[in-house]
């Protein structure tokens, strides 16, 4: 199994700066992609300090022993890496003035032994494409969403809502905050998005998976043809797309083609 | 002399007299009571007299001042008034030992299906005040916390009825269990030419599915190529073993 990678990120067409973040380790198989808010109190350190604190604590060792809560421990390690990064911007926040209040949402996978280990806080989402359809594997921690899940209004109503911009959940806010964990099966073919809210608000589902669809074998062509179309749909956020598609080995569609 | 009492989660955690000279309320150490939660401004709030009254204000905040659950700019507090800041509760009070009782979170947050949401009323509160169309607002007043799901009172598991795996039976405990031959994998496949993980088995709400990761999936003898639900009794043959599940 092996993981082709594309990444893309824009300002857009409104806002002076991004503050997006994306990272991407493919000797890893971790990718994250952060929405950082905030405005003038810093949402791009937010979204920075959190791809760095996740990316370093997987690097040094997050995949402890034993799980959480039924997870493996690669899941359990990437929930405590967003954990980490909580509260290395709670420590940023009250040791600086200027960057009270900042915050972020995230969103990563960190892929191994043919699971998807998915760890997201916020809006930013996580979609599968594969050919049994295209669904998100994250649940939005938004007021919308949570207003959908109730029964108050429906997914149609929630994509009109003016309160689209409410977060229940983000990193930077408090020190106990609960990160939701996830884990799907990944095989050849399956291709994943990760994409902050500046995607998902201006190109369709349907879209979406079009692209994947198009552009499939080429995942960098699929991210920069998405991050266009966010822009041409008017660019009101930033934005920022991770493709991840899942190839086979070289060795085995060899053997697939003899 | 009358006072404000800082209270988080229905405990106290502070309190502060307030008598001619003005308090303020915020994150920041200076402030008379400080709040210690990046949800609150560095200067918050502030209270003050005005003739035989006290007057609370908010110092443009960030996410707001609310008196029983109405967001404010200027009011004049009265006894019990119950005062918002962030996820803290400040009760105002004129008298020494009393304490009224301050709204518990859970009351804005009525449970519908298990899990949490705002109710209207907060909602509306909520927006009028905090959707000014600023790029993302954070409102963490109310963290509806949706658990991970569990088994819901159904067991899944494994019993292996050829093929060596060291155990003779599994309970599906984890969100996903793995067969193979990976350090990962519950099911723990033994022999040279055993694939790292052979299939998946994903607790899916209330049932399970399985899915065939590297090797070749039977289920009751029918090739699996994609997801496939389980049932109880279904026999299930992958990369030598020969497994049986039961759901109860």
């Amino acid at each position: 199994m092996r993981l082709k990678v594309g990444a893309a990120t824009s300002v857009g067409r409104v806002r002076p700066i991004n503050e997006d973040a994306y990272l991407v380790q493919e000797d890893r198989a971790l990718f994250v992609v952060c929405d950082g808010m905030g405005g003038a109190a810093a949402g791009e350190v937010a979204s920075l300090l959190a791809i760095e604190t996740i990316g370093a604590f997987v690097r040094n060792g997050a995949l402890g022993k034993g799980t959480h809560r039924g997870f493996q421990p690669r899941t359990a390690g990437l929930g405590r890496a967003v954990e980490e990064a909580n509260r290395a911007i709670i420590n940023k926040a009250q040791s600086d003035s200027a960057h009270a209040g900042m915050g972020t949402t995230v969103v990563a996978t960190w892929i191994g032994d043919g699971l998807a280990s998915i760890a997201h806080v916020g809006d930013s989402r996580l979609y599968m494409r594969n050919a049994s359809g295209f669904e998100a594997l994250t649940k939005d921690h938004s007021l919308v969403e949570a207003q959908v899940q109730a029964g108050l209004i429906d997914r149609e109503q929630s994509l009109k809502s003016e309160h689209q911009n409410i977060l229940l959940r983000a990193l930077g806010r408090e020190p106990d905050l609960e990160v939701e964990l996830g884990e799907a099966t990944i095989a050849v073919g399956d291709r994943l998005l990760l994409c902050t809210d500046g995607l998902t608000r201006t190109v369709s589902d349907e879209a979406l998976a079009a692209a994947l669809d198009r552009f499939i074998g080429n995942p960098q062509a699929a991210c920069d043809h998405l991050i266009a179309t966010a822009n041409e749909n008017g660019g009101p956020d930033n934005v920022t797309a991770v493709v991840v598609e899942v190839q086979g080995s070289r060795l085995s569609s060899f053997f697939r083609r003899s | 002399m009358p006072k404000l009492i800082l209270k988080f989660d229905d405990r106290d955690l502070s309190e502060c007299a307030v008598g001619t000279h003005p308090i303020t309320i915020g994150r920041l150490p200076d402030n008379d009571l400080v709040i210690d939660n990046p949800a609150v401004s560095g200067r918050h709030a502030r209270v003050y007299r005005e003739g035989n009254h006290y007057v609370l204000e908010d110092l443009k905040s960030t996410n707001g001042t609310f008196v029983n659950d109405k967001p404010i700019a200027r009011h004049t507090l009265l006894e019990g008034d119950v005062i918002l800041v962030g996820k803290h509760t400040v009760v105002f009070t004129q008298h020494g030992g009393e304490q009224t009782e301050a709204p518990k979170e859970e009351q804005f947050v009525p449970e519908i299906g298990g899990t949490k949401v705002l109710d209207t009323r907060k909602q509306k509160h909520l927006l009028e005040t905090l959707d000014r169309g600023r790029p993302s607002q954070m409102y963490d007043a109310v963290v509806p916390k949706t658990a991970i799901p569990t088994t819901h009172g159904r067991i899944g598991t494994i019993k292996v009825v050829s093929g060596n795996t060291g155990q003779s039976e599994y309970v599906l405990s984890a969100v996903t269990t793995m067969i193979g031959k990976a350090d990962t994998a519950q099911i723990r496949l033994k022999g040279w030419f055993k694939p790292k993980v052979a299939a998946a088995i994903a607790r899916k709400g209330e049932g399970f599915t399985i899915t065939p990761m590297s090797s070749k999936l039977l289920v009751n003898g029918e090739k699996v190529t994609g997801r496939r639900a389980l049932a109880s009794g279904d026999l299930i043959e992958v990369s030598g073993v020969t497994l049986e599940f039961t759901l109860s």
